[in-house]
């Protein structure tokens, strides 16, 4: 998927929205100075400082001709992350992630059952050995919270 | 002679079995996740920062410090023998090191020479760090407030300008970390800022899955193409301890650039923003001008001796202004400090004074690591291949899992999980867009004393705009602000 220059302007025009929006609510809301440096004094000045960089980038992005490409494998792997963490709330962090492992692996990688289960395996000891049993993390059971307790 | 008590005092408090245990641990960690084309010191400080929780904080950054130093080890593992540095401060060791392992067919020498002046670099820059952090630590109580933020800024704009290809994006990613390290409470006043109605946001952007997210998360997304590329076929060679031993005539050429790159790496590492990649890549350009035996890229000897010392040195020399000013010279070197904030501790001219035994535990935990890494790295020689032909698809779902439970373990919330997917969404759209990513770490940990700094120089001069510029009494910060726009010019 190829976005020629369109990427850069948008991060460009992306960066200086941030720093408009911290300009705008710190002027308005928190600040800048009475008798001394308010909170908004110095996200202010640097937000103010943002803004100017931003729009020099993006007037510069208009001579850059190098394309950024976003690769499709890339934003499927962005995509089934978010997923995990959407089916986390439902059936529990644990059981989504390996859910994830199963099915990255099977249906993307083309990998055979017997590497999916050892792969499976060492996440699970990594999260439940590490982090459950010896670091005492309760991991969410998204519905299942409702029934265990 | 008092700071060789003070090492001495350290090195009671590290002879603890839970101390070396977590040496050991992060060494051995470090090692592996440094080999490991791809993840580099940055993502792996990142990804093992969550299996600390369980130690004490002299503990917990024992084991963090072995994991950044094994690290630099580990980098070399991957440039000599598949010609894929682990990290950016191994491109020079495989300029000479594969050649060295696959067209002259010495690749157990070159293993153990990288080993042996990573091990030299490193020893000349704990030395160093030894008898200078504490001389920092004094310069640094003499400064205020306005020395301090010219300090800072140096840091800031040092780094923005040398990691990346273009200045302007460094600092515009650099205000971007320091926008979004002012969500939260005021520093001062207490005030809630920022925060738009969410009161998730109130407690600020939490640092840990953020790190994970800008720099592990990023890191994932990126495999997902890395695994399809060729070049990371099994090499054929056969590695074993025997058949790596290096000959006099090899250590008589190891030893002088190791030493020279050493000096040099340490200097180096102790400039804000500098760090390991630029020492090793200055360490080789010095060895370059030098006299060498075989022509420097064609598989010499000095070659790996040279970038490998310098850059074990400056990350041992990067501790200098992280402990005594707590100015990190690096990425992982914010992970490092963050890492410290976390535990409560606060990296900085009063570190040595009120924490004696956390500081010269850790500077002795250093010798420990630089000791216990050559001895791991050397014994893991013959099973170096396995290690680093496992295949990068595996490697996504083990990495992508750490990402998610380690960032939930950090606040025992979602909200964790969605700051680290945040973030890393963030990070990775920023690198497709020419953006570094590192000074953002730098600048979000920083932005907090910064800003206190700044404001209290602000309210001492009565608003004097041009205080940090033209101090009346105190010559310190014109000078800093010179040297660092000089710095940035050139």
């Amino acid at each position: 998927m190829k976005h020629p220059l369109c990427s850069r302007r948008i991060t460009a025009c992306l960066l200086s929205g941030i720093a408009l929006l911290f300009l705008c609510t710190g002027l308005i809301y928190h600040g800048f100075w009475d008798e001394g440096p308010l909170p908004g004094f110095f996200p202010i000045i640097m937000s103010a400082l943002m803004l100017i960089l931003s729009l020099a980038v993006l007037f510069r992005s208009y001579k850059d001709e190098k394309p950024v490409v976003y690769e499709r494998d890339e934003l499927l792997f962005i995509a089934c992350t978010l997923g995990i963490i959407v089916l986390s709330l439902i059936v529990g962090l644990l059981p989504a992630t390996a859910l994830f492992i199963v099915l990255w692996l099977r249906f993307f990688e083309k990998s055979g059952w017997k590497e999916i289960m050892i792969v499976c395996a060492c996440a699970m000891a990594l999260a439940i050995g590490v982090f459950s049993i010896w670091l005492d993390v309760d991991f969410p059971l998204g519905l299942f919270d409702y029934f265990a307790y | 002679m008092e700071n060789i008590a003070l090492l001495l005092n350290g090195f009671s408090v590290l002879f603890t079995l839970e101390h070396i245990a977590a040496a050991f641990l992060g060494a051995v960690l470090g090692l592996v996740v440094g080999a490991m084309p791809g993840i580099g010191s940055l993502a792996g400080c990142a990804l093992l920062l969550p299996l600390t929780y369980k130690f004490d904080p002299t503990t917990a950054i024992i084991m963090l410090g072995a994991v950044y130093y094994a690290n630099m080890y580990g980098g070399a593992f991957s440039a000599i023998l598949l010609n894929i540095p682990g990290d950016s401060p191994a491109v020079c060791t495989a300029l000479d090191g594969y050649p060295l392992a696959a067209k002259r067919g010495r690749p157990g020498q070159a293993l153990l020479t990288a080993n042996f002046a990573s091990f030299i670099g490193g020893s000349i820059g704990i030395i160093i760090l030894t008898f200078t952090g504490p001389a920092l630590a004094d310069l640094g109580l003499r400064f205020g407030p306005s020395e301090m933020t010219a300090l800072l800024l140096i840091a800031m704009t040092s780094i923005s300008w040398l990691v990346g290809e273009n200045p302007v994006k460094g600092m515009l990613v650099t205000i971007l970390g320091m926008l979004l390290a002012v969500i939260g409470m005021d520093t001062l006043s207490g005030t809630p800022r920022y925060e738009f109605g969410n009161l998730h946001l109130l407690g600020g952007i939490p640092f840990t899955p953020f790190i994970i997210g800008a720099v592990g998360f990023s890191q994932v997304i990126k495999l997902v193409m890395e695994r399809t590329k060729k070049g990371t076929e099994a090499p054929q060679m056969r590695l074993s301890i025997r058949g790596s031993l290096l000959s006099l005539h090899d250590l008589r050429r190891l030893i002088p650039p190791a030493l020279r790159s050493g000096f040099l790496g340490t200097f180096v590492g102790v400039l804000p923003g500098s760090g390991a990649t630029t020492g090793a890549f200055m360490g080789y350009a010095v060895q370059k001008k030098m006299k060498n035996e075989d022509e420097l890229g064609s598989g010499a000897i000095e070659g790996i001796a040279a970038s490998e010392a310098a850059n074990n040195a400056a990350a041992a020399g990067a501790f200098a202004p992280l402990l005594a000013l707590g100015i990190p010279g690096s990425g992982t070197g914010a992970v490092l400090l963050g890492g410290l904030l976390m535990w409560g501790l606060n990296p900085g001219p009063l570190l040595f004074s009120s924490e004696p035994d956390f500081t010269w535990g850790l500077i002795a935990s250093l010798f420990l690591s630089n000791m216990l890494t050559l001895a791991i790295a050397v014994a893991v020689i013959p099973f170096l291949l396995k290690i680093l032909l496992v295949p990068v698809k595996y490697l996504i779902p083990l990495i992508t899992t750490v990402c998610i439970v380690g960032s939930y373990s950090s606040s025992y919330s979602m909200y964790a999980v969605i700051v680290m997917f945040a973030s890393g969404l963030l990070a990775y759209l920023l690198d497709k867009n020419g953006y570094p990513t590192a000074p953002m770490l730098l600048s979000f940990v920083l932005t907090p004393l910064l800003e206190s700094n700044m404001r209290k120089a602000f309210i001492i001069s009565g608003g004097e705009p041009f205080y940090l510029f033209y101090p009346s009494h105190k010559p310190c910060p014109d000078a800093c602000l010179i040297f660092s726009y000089q710095f940035s010019i050139h």
